[in-house]
C-alpha cells in the first residue's frame, strides 16, 4: 500500500464525508460513519479517479467498505494504468 | 468457436475474388445516391468505420475477424494506423501477408491465426477495436466483449456490426427453421444470429458506453445484391451454388426476420 495514496485518499474520503482526516482509520467502516450514503461513495470514487487519472472496475467500486480497501483498489488501478 | 466455424472463409479464396469488390471485403458496404459500385461502397465504408473510431492517424487498431484484410489495409493506408488483424481461417494470412508485401505495409500491419476466444490481446494496447460480422461467430458475449475493454485504452472506442435477429421474438420463432439451420451448418459452422438487445446488453454488461446505433439492413441488401449479380455471371459449381443459395436466403430476410446494426462503443465513464 502506497503511503502517498492512503493519505490522499483519506482526505478526499473526509472531505466528502465532511470529517476531519485524523477521525478516519484505515479500517473505518464507511458505511457506518454518521452521514454517508451511497451517493458520497460515488462522488468519493469519482473524485479519486479524477485524481489519479484513472478509472476502477463495477466489482472494484461496489463493495469498498474501508479506507484501506479503496487504497488497495486506488493501487492496483495505478498499476493497471502504468500497464 | 470451433474449427470448422471459418469452413466457409477457408474455401478458394479466387471464388471470393471473383464476387467480392477488388478490397475483398465480406461483409456490407455504405451506399448513398452518388454511389455507383460495390467498390464505392466499401470504401465509404471502411470511411465510416474510421468516423466512428474518431482517427487521426496512427491509432493502434485490433481488426477481430479481418477476413482478407480489406479494413487493415485500408486503415494503414489511408490513416497510417498500426494494425493487427486476427482470424482463424489461415488461408486469409497469406493473402493478405502478400497483399501487404505488395503495398510496402510490413511495418503497419501484421496479423495473427487465432482463436479471438483463446486469443489475449495486449491488456490497454489498442486505441480501437474493430468486429465486422465477426461476433456471430462467437459465444459466449459477456467474455468477448469484456476482453475487447481489456484491449482498449480508457477512451478506446469499439466498432461492431453484426446482423441480428429482428427480435427475441423472432429469434425463438425461426432459429431452428430450415433456412437458419442451413446457414448455421453449411456456411457458418457455427453461428449465433442475435437481436440487437443482446449485443447491447453484452456490451453494458461489461462496462461500454453506447455511443451510436445505425442501421444498415439496406446497405446489407443492396450490398448482397451486387454479390449475386457478380455470382450469377460465375460459370456453374458446387461452391457457387452454395453461395447463390445462402445470399438468397440473406437477403429474404432483411428486414423481416433479421437487420444488420453498426454499435459504436466506447471505454469510458
Amino acid at each position: 500500500m502506497t503511503l502517498a495514496v492512503s493519505t490522499t485518499v483519506t482526505e478526499i474520503v473526509a472531505a466528502e464525508l465532511g470529517r476531519a482526516p485524523e477521525s478516519l482509520r484505515p479500517d473505518t467502516d464507511l458505511r457506518a460513519v454518521e452521514g454517508a450514503d451511497s451517493i458520497k461513495v460515488l462522488r468519493m470514487v469519482a473524485k479519486i479517479e479524477q485524481a489519479y487519472g484513472i478509472e476502477l472496475e463495477d466489482d472494484e467500486i461496489f463493495g469498498l467498505t474501508t479506507i484501506d480497501q479503496v487504497v488497495a483498489v486506488v493501487d492496483k488501478a495505478i498499476a493497471r494504468e502504468q500497464g | 468457436m470451433t474449427a470448422a466455424t471459418n469452413q466457409h472463409y477457408d474455401l478458394d479464396p479466387e471464388i471470393f475474388a471473383r464476387f467480392l469488390d477488388p478490397l475483398r471485403k465480406y461483409s456490407s458496404g455504405l451506399f448513398d445516391a452518388d454511389t455507383t459500385s460495390l467498390e464505392q461502397a466499401q470504401r465509404r465504408k471502411l470511411s465510416f468505420v474510421a468516423g466512428q473510431l474518431r482517427l487521426l492517424g496512427g491509432e493502434r487498431i485490433l481488426d477481430v475477424g479481418c477476413g482478407w484484410g480489406s479494413l487493415l489495409l485500408f486503415m494503414a493506408q489511408e490513416y497510417g494506423c498500426h494494425m493487427l488483424g486476427i482470424s482463424p481461417a489461415a488461408r486469409q494470412h497469406a493473402y493478405i501477408a502478400e497483399r501487404v508485401a505488395d503495398l510496402g505495409l510490413e511495418k503497419l500491419v501484421r496479423t495473427e491465426v487465432a482463436q479471438f476466444e483463446s486469443y489475449e490481446p495486449e491488456r490497454g494496447g489498442f486505441d480501437a477495436v474493430t468486429m465486422l460480422g465477426s461476433v456471430v461467430h462467437m459465444a459466449p458475449l459477456d467474455a468477448v466483449f469484456a476482453k475487447i475493454r481489456r484491449a482498449l485504452r480508457r477512451g478506446g472506442l469499439l466498432y461492431l456490426s453484426e446482423s441480428c435477429f429482428r427480435s427475441a421474438a423472432i429469434r425463438a420463432a425461426y432459429d431452428d427453421r430450415p433456412g437458419t439451420e442451413f446457414v448455421r451448418h453449411s456456411i457458418f459452422g457455427s453461428g449465433e444470429l442475435r437481436p440487437l438487445s443482446e449485443l447491447i446488453a453484452g456490451a453494458e454488461s461489461a462496462g461500454f458506453s453506447i455511443r451510436a446505433v445505425h442501421d444498415l439492413t439496406s446497405d446489407y441488401r443492396r450490398t448482397i445484391e451486387c454479390w449475386l449479380e457478380n455470382l450469377r455471371t460465375l460459370p456453374d459449381s458446387p461452391q457457387r451454388a452454395e453461395l447463390l443459395h445462402y445470399l438468397e436466403i440473406a437477403n429474404a430476410g432483411w428486414g423481416y426476420t433479421t437487420k444488420h446494426y453498426a454499435l459504436t462503443c466506447q471505454k469510458s465513464r
